[in-house]
C-alpha cells in the first residue's frame, strides 16, 4: 500500500482550480521529486494536501486513510511533516525554541539527537532564528519537522535562494532522509538535481501532470529535459 | 518641597501608574500580536474586573478573596466573548474586529451599570500616612500597587518565555499557518490567551481600583494610554508595551503640572499622533520583524 496517493484531485482558491486531475503515488523509502515552472500548480497542489488550500475534486489518502476530515494540525501530528518555501522557522523564537515547539514525549532526548545530527544548530541555539543565514535556517526547517518522526516529509523548494554550495549541502540531507518508514515529497525548480536523488518523479505544467515516470527515464528523455530540466543543467 | 524632591515624587507616582498602564498595554500587545486585531473592548474588562474584585471582596471580607474571583470571572468573561463575537471575525479584516470589540465594550459597561449604577466605589483599605523618606513620599498602596504590578508581568513574562503554552503564544504571533502545520493546537492557544488577557485586565482593574476609585468609565479611560503604550513599544512587542507604559506614565506624571490634570490624557494622544506619523515601529523599530 503507498503512504501516500493522491487523486484524481483538483484544488484551488476561489472559482478557479490552480491544478486540475492530478495523480500519483509515494511509497515509504522513496524520494518523489514534483517538478515544474513557476505557477505550474506544484505548491498549490501541495498546501491542498497539507489541508492549507481547498480542493475541490478527488481524494487525498495518507497509509490508506482518506484525510480530507483531518485538520492541518491532525495532519501533522499523524505523520505528515511539512516544510514551506518561505516562512518555515520561527523567527523570534530561538532556534532551540522553535524545536521544542514540536510537542513530543521525548523532547529532550529527540533535540540531543537533533543537534548531533546538525551541530551547526546546535552553535546558534540560543539565537533567534530570525538572526540565522540562509543555509542554516533551512536546517532549521528540516530538523525541526524531523524532531516528531513524520512518516511523510513534503519539502516546498528547499533550495531557493540558496548558493550552489549550500544547495548541495541542502540535497545531501534531503538524500539522506527516506528510511524504511518513511516518505519524501521534493518540490524542486531544480529539477535535474532533485530527479538526481529521487526514485520518480512528476512534472507538471499549467495546473496539470504533463510528465510522470521513473526519475532515470525522465532524465533521459531529451525532449522533456530541454522544456523543464534545462534550467540549472 | 525642593524641586529634586518634586521631580522624584513625579517619576515615583509616573512609574507606579505606567506599572498598570503597561498591563493593559500588554494585553492590549498580546492580542494584537497573535489575534491581529486592536482589542478596545480591553478597558472594559479591566473595569468588569474591578467591579466583580470589589463586590467578592466585600462579600468575602477578603481582598485577596475578591482578586482571585475578579481574575477568574474576567478570564471567563473575555473566553465568552471571543467564542460569541471574536472567533467568527478572524479570518475577516481587523478593522470589523475592531469595529465589534468596541461594540463589547458598551455592552459590558452598559449592562454592568444596569446592576452597579454610575456611583463609584472604593476598596475599603486603610488610609495609612504616606512614608516620608528625605522628602520622597511613598504612599504603602502604591508600593503594593507596584509590587503586584511587577509581579503581575514578571509572571506573564515567565509564561511566555518559560513554558511550552508561552512558546506556543510566540510562534503563532510569528506565523500562525506555520503553527498549525507544526502541530501546535491553535485553538487551544487562542482560548489560553483570552483567558489571560482577562486575568491581566482584572489585575490592572483591581490596581486601578486601589489607587483612586472604581467607576463605570475607569477602563476606557485607560484605553487611550494603553493604546498610545503599545504603540510606542512597537505594538507586538510585549517588552515594548511595557517600556511603553512606563513611559506614558512618567509622561503623564511630569506633564499634569503644566497642561492640567485633566488633560494629561491628552498627552496619550499626542504622543500616539507623534509616533504614528514620524516613527510607526515604534521605540524599538519591530512590528515588521515580529510580524
Amino acid at each position: 500500500m503507498p503512504l501516500l496517493e493522491v487523486g484524481p484531485l483538483s484544488g484551488g482558491y476561489g472559482d478557479a482550480d490552480v491544478f486540475t486531475d492530478v495523480s500519483f503515488s509515494l511509497g515509504v523509502g522513496e524520494i518523489v521529486t514534483l517538478a515544474g515552472t513557476n505557477g505550474s500548480g506544484k505548491s498549490s497542489l501541495v498546501k491542498a494536501i497539507l489541508g492549507l488550500l481547498p480542493r475541490t475534486r478527488g481524494s487525498v489518502r495518507f497509509d490508506g486513510a482518506e484525510i480530507a476530515g483531518w485538520s492541518v494540525g491532525e495532519r501533522a501530528r499523524r505523520g505528515i511533516g511539512y516544510v514551506p518555501q518561505v516562512a518555515n522557522v520561527f523567527p523570534s523564537l530561538t532556534v532551540h525554541e522553535n524545536l521544542q515547539v514540536i510537542g513530543v514525549d521525548d523532547q529532550r532526548q529527540r533535540i540531543a539527537e537533533t543537534y548531533a545530527a546538525f551541530p551547526a544548530l546546535e552553535a546558534r541555539k540560543r539565537n533567534r532564528a530570525g538572526s540565522l543565514s540562509g543555509g542554516e535556517r533551512q536546517q532549521l526547517a528540516i530538523a525541526r519537522v524531523l524532531i516528531s518522526r513524520p512518516r511523510l516529509i513534503i519539502l516546498d523548494e528547499p533550495t531557493a535562494n540558496l548558493s550552489p554550495l549550500l544547495v548541495n549541502q541542502v540535497f545531501d540531507i534531503i538524500q539522506r532522509l527516506p528510511s524504511p518508514g518513511v516518505g519524501v515529497l521534493l518540490v524542486e525548480q531544480r529539477a535535474r538535481e532533485a530527479l538526481a536523488i529521487s526514485a520518480r518523479g512528476i512534472i507538471m505544467e499549467a495546473g496539470r501532470v504533463c510528465a510522470a515516470g521513473p526519475a532515470r527515464e525522465l532524465l533521459a528523455d531529451g525532449d522533456l529535459a530541454r522544456r523543464f530540466l534545462g534550467q540549472y543543467a | 518641597m525642593s524641586s529634586g524632591q518634586w521631580i522624584a515624587n513625579q517619576v515615583l507616582n509616573g512609574l507606579v501608574e505606567g506599572l498598570v498602564v503597561a498591563l493593559v498595554a500588554l494585553a492590549i500587545t498580546l492580542v494584537y500580536a497573535i489575534a491581529r486585531f486592536s482589542n478596545a473592548a480591553t478597558g472594559d474588562y479591566l473595569t468588569f474586573g474591578a467591579y466583580v474584585t470589589k463586590g467578592a471582596a466585600t462579600w468575602t471580607g477578603s481582598l485577596a478573596a475578591g482578586f482571585v474571583a475578579g481574575m477568574v470571572a474576567t478570564a471567563l468573561l473575555s473566553v465568552f466573548f471571543y467564542g460569541w463575537v471574536f472567533r467568527r471575525l478572524l479570518q475577516r479584516s481587523h478593522v470589523i474586529a475592531l469595529v465589534a470589540s468596541i461594540g463589547v465594550a458598551f455592552f459590558i459597561r452598559h449592562t454592568m451599570t444596569l446592576f452597579t449604577g454610575h456611583e463609584p466605589f472604593v476598596f475599603d483599605v486603610p488610609i495609612v500616612r504616606a512614608w516620608n523618606i528625605n522628602g520622597l513620599l511613598l504612599q504603602p498602596t502604591d508600593v503594593a500597587v507596584a509590587v503586584a504590578g511587577v509581579a503581575s508581568l514578571g509572571l506573564v513574562f515567565a509564561l511566555l518565555h518559560f513554558t511550552a503554552l508561552g512558546r506556543h503564544m510566540r510562534a503563532v504571533a510569528d506565523n500562525v499557518d506555520l503553527a498549525r502545520s507544526s502541530g501546535i493546537d491553535t485553538d487551544r492557544v487562542m482560548i489560553a490567551l483570552w483567558l489571560l488577557i482577562g486575568a491581566i485586565a482584572a489585575i490592572a482593574g483591581t490596581l486601578v481600583g486601589l489607587k483612586s476609585v472604581i467607576h463605570p468609565e475607569m477602563g476606557w479611560d485607560l484605553l487611550l494610554p494603553g493604546f498610545a503604550a503599545a504603540i510606542l513599544g512597537g505594538f507586538a512587542s510585549p517588552i515594548g508595551a511595557v517600556v511603553g507604559g512606563l513611559v506614558i506614565g512618567l509622561t503623564h506624571e511630569l506633564a499634569a503640572p503644566f497642561v492640567g490634570y485633566s488633560y494629561k490624557l491628552a498627552v496619550s494622544f499626542l504622543i500616539i499622533l507623534a509616533f504614528l506619523l514620524w516613527r510607526p515601529g515604534g521605540l524599538f523599530g519591530r512590528v515588521e520583524e515580529v510580524r
